[in-house]
């Protein structure tokens, strides 16, 4: 089998906003719609405090609960893990997003642009009117994924198949892979680490995992 | 049918730059920023740009562009009037514009007091020479002086004085840690998470990956502060005190077999003896400065062969003399001379971590536990091959960030940083201190060439002459540089280095004794907006309102081409050709493996009626008469590349106008030539398929230590003796003058520099400006981020968008707990005053700021900028006053001021 999964080693994330901004690229996103970001968080007080930089977006649950609560099976999951959308029986109710633990959907009820009504070439040029009152989030990229799997690339390692988020990174915090190839970046990275996933009492199981520090050389 | 491309490009939008990109281009629509992979294991971060790259496309498209040449067509100027820009062709334009030239030239390039007629001003850190095509060539062939005086953020937001001791001491225009290398970084307000592009970031995230450690040492927790081992909260502008603290206990709470006595006795001036004048003593007929040689228990020149050098004590000379300013001279039969070494131990003796504690307000324990950590990780005695070298192995930097490395206080933190590394011998080895590249000595950008053997013992470095007959009394620029700044020297760079402020601040009433220098006739201004990056932004809008003749290449309308007379739109990043030079070691963490070119090419059509910069460049030169020397300089290599070289001339007939295209096909047919020693030729067109070309570059080029050791060299420190004679000269020359307002800079040079209280000077200019202590009871400070370098892309919704995901984003950060007390709730607008303006922005109560600072991010306030002036972001550049008493002796001021924070407005 293979379950796509995403690492962020939250030792390495700087809060830049690369993979965020690479996402609405690649993506073209309306403003304000942000598939992936990277949350900002201060943990502790004066003077003891660190600055904690969580990216975020859908996590791609196992047990998802925004497609348990779909009512027209808009939302499904594909054998490889990926939790997609089809905008064509999406009613736009957002059950799915009040279920959603990690506020991963976004839903845009009128089109809207960078610079007010009129859209830019860019914008005219991938604007797409089934995104307008249906549910959204991040698809791992999957054009990308699908399109490099077709050339016999393995998303994760080759450029073409992997997510824009994952390419962009700076600080290589970002890591893509199937996480049941023992050998793919992301089951390599938390073979060594110590990681958790976000609400992962809640059952979803998420197939987005938080590495927080390198394992003990002896247990690696 | 559908075509999609992905074209190859670069971005240098901001001083840590060039990185290199691709953008997918659909049916001639750029629709996507993506890195560069080609890049692999060649660029530093492996072809990756930082978030400001993915805003290009916005920056392209963006609706608010100037598209057409513009006039000006009320001849009223000022913030209040509105400028009345009307389209005109570009025939008008450069027409109008060229024969204004045609005048100006005619009445000779200089004005009757001497100073040039043309005034040119270029944004963030040089970054626009990557965009300004053939500019250069332009200016070149203008044939005289230009100013460069009137800065738009050199000297008050740039690393200033880093840039000059830098370079001075080691080649280090810019320094860094060798991050590849390094195992502990201390960084005192380096927020190189934010503003040192992919490449800090790749290499400090490796770092992490691999143990390093980092220590943050900063007022307010940054976005470098959040990714670091630890954060260390310290009153703003007394990071010397932690310094000169970390130096008393390597100093006095080790023995001296723990630092590297090697590296201090053969690569420094430490056994240099000095006299009681203060000036080394020397041998009197060589005039050679002397040291005491242990093994035959006498003062002999320092580079006499087979001796080895007391490090410590006090010795008695015989025979010598000293050389003061002036060529002052002190003959002694029989003199006591102390090693510059002790000199500066004694000066250290009375700095300990508790007396600093008292200064910077952090734990004496946390400066000893830091200097100690920093002293067990410079594997003192360790060697690595390096390129089939033997080399010293230190893994410990210090690195320094804006406003600890610029105005009152940077001397000392620069002196007291690369002392640091001295001590434990980390300074330009591997996994050390190092610099990256050269600004101000020739050859520029090499800082391996330009390290060649001068005076006394030492790397040559011309300063700007003080002596009777030599100094400028008369100043050639209006920021006069070469009279007051004898460090930064005389170089293309050095009149943007020198005190930039002054320049804005003597044409609206210079101090006593000094002329108050002309307008220029002509100021032209590219991608730069003082009127925003400045300081005391009211102040310099009404000076650029008086400038008689003002030409702007405009992206948009902005608050410093607000007063222009006409507006040229430039074809910007995606829209335009050059060729520039990549790799090699350049600036913040560029250093590379590998040196080479890439081409920045037209991605989409030039926006309306936007031209190349090429194209402008050559039709200035034509309609003003200077074709031949604009191709001439053009063919020395003003585009980029010399276009004739070893065995290879594609130099371009200076006779007949060349097209855009055939100018940058020389360049990059010459540059490929050059590089490969004439094993490839590569086309224009061959360039804008691949992108770029490189060659290996030697990593034992990284290092400055083995050239230094090749000429025999010792690194100026720790004694500055000759900077002291020069600026002992200089206020000799002031005085002569009757000049007497720049006494307090001209005690900034003390051969070993002592604590200064530099936050009282700030409350004495709160004093000096009318305000009192009790009504600005905060520190007022800025911070980089990483969506904004510098003023850069204001105009780009993504920008903004995505930056709202960062804490503090267009907010006024503050303590959290002072809030509380305050009544302030996040989001409620607040007003941050000082005596010199007023911002508002939204509170944003945080943990991760001392109590007694205010801290704005980025540089905002517009209010004629599109998109920018809705924002409603505050800006600490309209509350920090152009201060002649906060100005330092390199010329620079500080981003610091006392202000006050009070809510005007519950959260909307």
């Amino acid at each position: 089998m293979t379950r796509y999964v995403m690492v962020a080693d939250l030792q390495l994330c700087v809060g830049c906003q690369t993979c965020t901004a690479a996402c609405k690229s690649a993506n073209s996103t309306l403003p304000g719609v942000q598939w992936r970001r990277v949350m900002d968080i201060e943990v502790g007080e004066y003077p003891d405090v660190q600055r904690v930089f969580l990216p975020t977006g859908c996590q791609h649950c196992a047990d998802a609960p925004c497609e348990t609560v779909c009512p027209t099976k808009a939302t499904y999951t594909r054998d490889d893990g990926i939790v997609m959308i089809d905008y064509d029986r999406c009613i736009g109710c957002a059950y799915c997003a009040v279920a959603c633990p990690y506020d991963a959907r976004y839903k845009v009820e009128e089109k809207r642009f960078a610079y007010g009504d009129e859209p830019m070439p860019h914008e005219e040029q991938s604007y797409n009117d089934n995104i307008i009152g249906v549910s959204q989030k991040c698809n791992f990229c999957v054009d990308v994924i699908d399109a490099g799997l077709a050339q016999g690339l393995t998303p994760g390692v080759d450029p073409d198949a992997t997510p824009a988020c994952v390419n962009s990174c700076i600080s290589g915090a970002l890591i893509f892979g199937d996480r049941d190839d023992p050998e793919s970046p992301a089951s390599r990275a938390l073979e060594k680490s110590e990681s958790f996933r976000m609400h992962e009492d809640a059952g979803t199981d998420p197939g987005f995992y938080y590495i927080w520090s390198n394992k003990a050389e002896e247990t690696v | 049918m559908t075509e999609v491309r992905d074209v190859p490009t670069y971005c240098y939008n901001c001083v840590a730059g060039p990185d290199l990109m691709k953008v997918r281009v659909k049916d001639g629509v750029a629709i996507e920023v993506k890195p560069n992979c080609d890049a692999d294991g060649i660029h530093p971060a492996n072809g990756k740009v930082c978030v400001k790259a993915y805003g290009l496309i916005q920056k392209a498209y963006n609706p608010s562009r100037i598209r057409t040449p513009m006039k000006r067509s009320n001849p009223k100027k000022g913030r209040h009037e509105d400028p009345g820009f009307v389209p005109i062709s570009w025939d008008q334009a450069l027409e109008e514009i060229t024969e204004k030239m045609r005048a100006v030239r005619e009445q000779g390039l200089q004005d009757e007091a001497g100073l040039p007629r043309l005034a040119v001003s270029f944004g963030h850190g040089g970054t626009p020479s990557s965009y300004m095509g053939t500019l250069p060539a332009f200016l070149s062939s203008w044939g005289g002086p230009i100013d460069f005086s009137f800065g738009s953020g050199q000297g008050v937001g740039c690393t200033h004085s880093e840039h000059l001791y830098g370079e001075y001491w080691h080649r280090g225009f810019t320094v860094c840690a060798d991050t590849v290398n390094t195992n502990y970084v201390l960084s005192f307000g380096a927020n190189l998470d934010a503003s040192g592009g992919p490449c800090a970031t790749w290499r400090h995230a490796e770092a992490r990956a691999r143990g390093a450690k980092r220590v943050q040492i900063e007022p307010h927790l940054s976005v470098t502060g959040g990714a670091s081992a630890q954060w260390v909260p310290i009153k703003p502008k007394t990071d010397m005190a932690f310094m000169f603290g970390m130096i008393n206990v390597l100093l006095f709470e080790h023995t001296r077999d723990e630092l590297d006595i090697p590296f201090l006795r053969d690569s420094t001036a430490s056994p240099y003896l000095v006299g009681p004048q203060g000036h080394y003593l020397r041998d009197p007929e060589s005039g050679k400065p002397l040291v005491w040689d242990t093994v035959r228990d006498t003062a002999v020149a320092h580079d006499t062969p087979d001796i080895v050098p007391a490090l410590d004590g006090s010795f008695r000379v015989l025979q010598t003399q000293e050389r003061g300013p002036d060529e002052d001279r002190y003959d002694y039969d029989e003199v006591e001379g102390r090693t510059a070494f002790s000199l500066m131990a004694d000066v250290m003796a009375e700095y300990t971590p508790e007396w600093a504690q008292s200064m910077c307000d952090v734990p004496a324990a946390t400066i000893r536990e830091i200097a100690n950590e920093f002293l067990d990780n410079a594997c003192i005695g360790e060697t690595v091959e390096v390129d089939g070298d033997t080399l010293p192995f230190r893994p410990v930097a210090v690195v320094l960030g804006k406003t600890v490395s610029n105005g009152w206080g940077a001397y000392q933190c620069c002196w007291g940083r690369t002392m640091l590394a001295v001590l434990v011998g980390a300074l330009e080895v591997p996994g050390g201190t190092l610099g990256t590249t050269t600004r101000l000595n020739k050859p520029l950008g090499d800082r391996i060439a330009s390290c060649t053997p001068g005076d006394d013992g030492f790397m040559a470095t011309p300063l700007n002459p003080t002596g009777k007959d030599t100094w400028e009394k008369h100043p050639s620029g209006r920021n006069a540089h070469k009279s007051l700044i004898p460090i930064v020297g005389s170089g293309p760079w050095s009149q943007a280095l020198g005190p930039s402020h002054l320049a804005w601040m003597f044409l609206e009433g210079a101090p006593e004794g000094w002329e108050r220098p002309s307008y220029p006739d002509i100021w032209i201004i590219y991608r730069s907006n003082p009127g925003i990056s400045f300081w005391e932004l009211d102040t310099v809008v009404a000076t650029a309102a008086k400038m008689p003749f003002t030409v702007a290449f405009a992206y948009t309308i902005d608050e410093t081409n607000y007063m222009a007379d006409y507006l040229l739109p430039d074809a910007p990043d995606l829209e335009s050709t050059q060729l520039i030079r990549i790799g090699g070691t350049k600036f913040v963490e560029q250093i590379w493996d590998h040196e080479g070119l890439a081409l920045r090419q037209p991605i989409v059509e030039p926006q309306g009626d936007s031209r190349d910069m090429t194209w402008i460049a050559t039709e200035l030169a034509k309609r003003t008469g200077l074709m031949e020397p604009y191709y001439k300089a053009i063919n020395r290599g003003a585009g980029g590349v010399p276009l004739k070289g070893d065995g290879f001339d594609y130099s371009l007939d200076p006779s007949c106008e060349h097209s855009v295209d055939e100018v940058w096909d020389a360049a990059c047919k010459a540059g490929s030539t050059a590089y490969s020693k004439g094993e490839v030729t590569h086309d224009l067109d061959w360039f804008k398929e691949h992108g770029f070309y490189t060659i290996p570059y030697k990593r034992e080029d990284w290092y400055l230590y083995p050239t230094m050791r090749g000429h025999g060299l010792r690194f100026e420190l720790p004694y500055q003796e000759r900077l002291t004679r020069s600026g002992q000269e200089l206020g000799r020359r002031l005085h002569e003058k009757g000049v007497n307002w720049w006494d307090s800079q001209l005690k900034e040079y003390q051969a070993i520099p002592h604590w200064h209280d530099v936050p009282a000077l700030y409350e004495e200019e709160l004093e000096r400006s009318g305000g009192k202590s009790e009504d600005y009871p905060f520190w007022g400070i800025t911070a980089k981020s990483a969506q904004y370098a510098a003023g850069n892309n204001v105009t780009i919704q993504l920008m903004n968008e995505v930056g709202s995901n960062v804490r503090g984003h267009g907010s006024v950060i503050m303590n959290a707990g002072v809030a509380k007390r305050l009544g302030i709730d996040t989001g409620d607008m607040v007003e941050v005053s000082s005596t010199t303006g007023v911002t508002r922005g939204r509170a944003e109560p945080v943990q991760g700021i001392r109590p007694d600072t205010i801290c704005m991010v980025g540089q905002f306030d517009h209010w004629a900028t599109p998109y920018a002036k809705e924002l409603g972001f505050p800006s600490l550049n309209t509350l920090t006053p152009m201060s002649l008493e906060l100005t330092d002796a390199t010329g620079s001021g500080a981003d610091l001021v006392r202000v006050s924070v009070r809510a005007v407005g519950a959260k909307a």
